[in-house]
C-alpha cells in the first residue's frame, strides 16, 4: 500500500523541531491570502483541496518545506487549477517584483 | 457554487460497535491513516454528517455527506511490541465508508 508524504504516524526517525517562534511577515501574508481565498465570499477552492495538492507533493519537497511554504505552493497550484490565475501570469508577476527590487 | 446534497441515510453503525478498519486501496486525498488499516476498534461518538472530503479536494460541485464517527483504538492492538500501559487508547475520526463490522 502507498502512503502519502503526510501519512507519517509510526514511522521511525522522525523529530519534532519544538522551537517556537513569531509568525514571520511571510507567514501572515500567506495565512491572510488564504483566509482570504478560502471565505465564504470568494470561496475560491476548499481546504480539502488544499490538503490533497499538499499530499500531492514529492517526499523532498514534503520535508524541505515549512507549514506556511506548503500552502503557498498549494494556493499557486489550485490558482491554476480554477483558472483564476495562469502560470505565465504568476510568472510574470514574480519577475517583475524580482526586477523592481533590483 | 457547490451543490451540496442531503443524505438521508442513517448512521449504519452505534455507538459501542465493534469495527475493523478496511485496508485500503486509499483515496487520493484520504483522511484514514494507514497506521490505523486493518485494526479493530469501538465506536465512541457519532459526530455527524460531513461532505465527503476525498470529492471536496477535487473541486466537485455536487459532494454527497458521510457520517463521521469517533473510534478508540487500544495502542497494543495498533503497534507490535507496545511497551506502554495495557490501557493506553487512541481516538480516530473516521469515515463510515472505511468501517466494516467486527
Amino acid at each position: 500500500m502507498q502512503r502519502k508524504v503526510n501519512d507519517v504516524g509510526g514511522l521511525a526517525g522522525l523529530t519534532i523541531n519544538r522551537e517556537e517562534h513569531d509568525q514571520t511577515f511571510f507567514e501572515k501574508r500567506v495565512d491572510a491570502m488564504l483566509m482570504l481565498l478560502t471565505s465564504p465570499k470568494v470561496k475560491a477552492f476548499s481546504v480539502d483541496s488544499l490538503r490533497r495538492t499538499i499530499e500531492e507533493s514529492t517526499l523532498d519537497d514534503y520535508s524541505k518545506r515549512g507549514y506556511y511554504d506548503k500552502w503557498l505552493y498549494a494556493i499557486r497550484q489550485l490558482l491554476v487549477e480554477k483558472a483564476i490565475l495562469s502560470d505565465e501570469e504568476i510568472e510574470q508577476r514574480i519577475s517583475l517584483i524580482k526586477h523592481s527590487k533590483r | 457554487m457547490t451543490d451540496f446534497q442531503a443524505n438521508t441515510r442513517h448512521p449504519i453503525f452505534n455507538v459501542g460497535d465493534l469495527i475493523v478498519v478496511k485496508s485500503g486501496p486509499p483515496e487520493v486525498h484520504c483522511r484514514t491513516p494507514t497506521y490505523l488499516r486493518g485494526v479493530s476498534g469501538s465506536i465512541v461518538q457519532i459526530m455527524g454528517e460531513y461532505h465527503n472530503p476525498s470529492l471536496l479536494a477535487f473541486h466537485k460541485t455536487s459532494v454527497s455527506k458521510i457520517w463521521l464517527y469517533r473510534v478508540n483504538f487500544e495502542q497494543a492492538d495498533i503497534w507490535r511490541k507496545y511497551s506502554g500501559p495495557n490501557c493506553d487508547t487512541v481516538a480516530a475520526d473516521l469515515y463510515e465508508h472505511w468501517l466494516i463490522p467486527a
